[in-house]
């Protein structure tokens, strides 16, 4: 056999079998030049190991911190700008409807469940301002829920264009299901919370 | 490059860090910072890519902390990120694996003759392909398979790049050859 190539020598240092590959391991044991070449192999990965650590000229924290602040800001940002969109729209509705017929005022439970909203998205404020930085899993939970309650406020919208008793009911109905999504995600930010003792 | 990166209170750490505490996060980049760069630049070309590189590993590393699950080694995962993220990095830049037409065009095999570089220079100078694979495999220590599926190749693709880059790295390295 003639000497093996540097194609086999690299190819030899794998674990499992290739065809040839018993002869060219024969022809090793019995080659003195071939078994230095494999040796030069060897040293050279041996020395590319022990080539120096490069290290950063820069601190990349800094930037890798405000990318997280940045996405965690925007999230925050969209979630309270969906909750005034809504709360200007019902704003706008509670003036026409009070000035269009003052002996229909809104349910009782219906304003129940606007204030019970409100108050939720006081406290989900005052969760997302606490500068902290959400994980991939936590980030992940929340933005479906907040996609779910952006959802939500659109049909907000669209409801208070209806007539005053579906409206009503339609409002209520949406207000119901606004108030569990805010609890689910209150749970979210308050699991998170606790993970970290806080 | 050591498996286990020293981490004190690693499982503190980690706990605190997955439920977003940016001092943990910060301890965490800390441990990793030099290896994650020196993965990345030694597969970039520039110092500059290595950083992008460097800072989207971390990203990305903070935002899923949670689905490392403690299967395997922490600097095993990260390392992972790195390098997916230096490979993509490479595929982006678009950076052409020029083998054949740096040899025979800017370099020529006869330029080659009387060449002798030294380790750092000779792997600078491998093709980008060629010397991701030499340094994922030979250094790092992930196999064929392992390179294959990050670069989206074949095995025997990245055991022929193995092959090429130690062939070069002979050649400029001035050791004797025998074939």
């Amino acid at each position: 056999m003639t000497h093996i190539d540097l194609d086999t020598l690299v190819r030899l240092r794998e674990p499992g079998r290739e065809p040839g590959q018993a002869e060219a391991e024969k022809h090793l044991v019995e080659c003195e030049a071939c078994r230095r070449e494999a040796d030069r192999l060897e040293q050279r990965v041996a020395r590319l190991k022990a080539l120096p650590t490069l290290k950063p000229s820069r601190d990349a924290w800094p930037a890798v911190h405000a990318r997280l602040r940045a996405e965690h800001r925007v999230r925050a940002r969209r979630l309270a700008t969906s909750g005034l969109a809504v709360a200007a729209g019902l704003a706008l509705m509670l003036l026409l409807h009070g000035a269009s017929s003052s002996s229909k005022a809104l349910s009782p439970a219906l304003s129940e469940a606007m204030a019970r909203s409100g108050q939720l998205e006081q406290l989900l404020e005052s969760y997302n301002s606490d500068g902290r930085i959400t994980d991939g899993h936590t980030d992940g939970m929340a933005g479906a829920l907040e996609d779910q309650i952006a959802r939500i406020d659109r049909q907000l919208e669209m409801a208070q264009l209806l007539r005053s008793r579906e409206r009503d009911n339609a409002l209520l109905n949406l207000y119901r299901e606004r108030i569990g999504l805010l609890d689910a995600l209150m749970d979210v930010h308050v699991t998170r919370a606790s993970n970290v003792g806080l | 490059m050591a498996d286990a990166i020293p981490l004190p209170n690693a499982e503190a750490v980690l706990a605190q860090a997955r439920a977003g505490d940016v001092a943990a996060l910060e301890e965490l980049y800390r441990a990793f910072e030099t290896p994650v760069y020196n993965l990345a630049r030694r597969i970039c070309r520039t110092s500059e890519d290595a950083e992008d590189v460097m800072q989207e590993t971390f990203f990305e590393v903070c935002r899923n902390l949670r689905q490392y699950r403690g299967e395997g080694s922490l600097w095993g995962w990260i390392r992972t990120v790195a390098a997916s993220k230096a490979l993509m990095r490479l595929r982006r830049n678009k950076y052409r694996d020029t083998d054949e037409l740096e040899d025979e065009a800017h370099q020529g095999p006869r330029s080659d003759h009387g060449l002798r570089m030294d380790l750092e220079a000779a792997l600078e100078r491998l093709p980008e392909t060629s010397r991701a694979v030499v340094w994922l495999h030979d250094v790092e220590g992930y196999t064929h398979e392992e390179i294959a599926g990050m670069m989206g190749r074949t095995v025997s693709f990245s055991k022929s790049q193995l092959a090429r880059a130690h062939t070069r790295l002979r050649r400029w390295l001035g050791e004797e050859t025998l074939v």
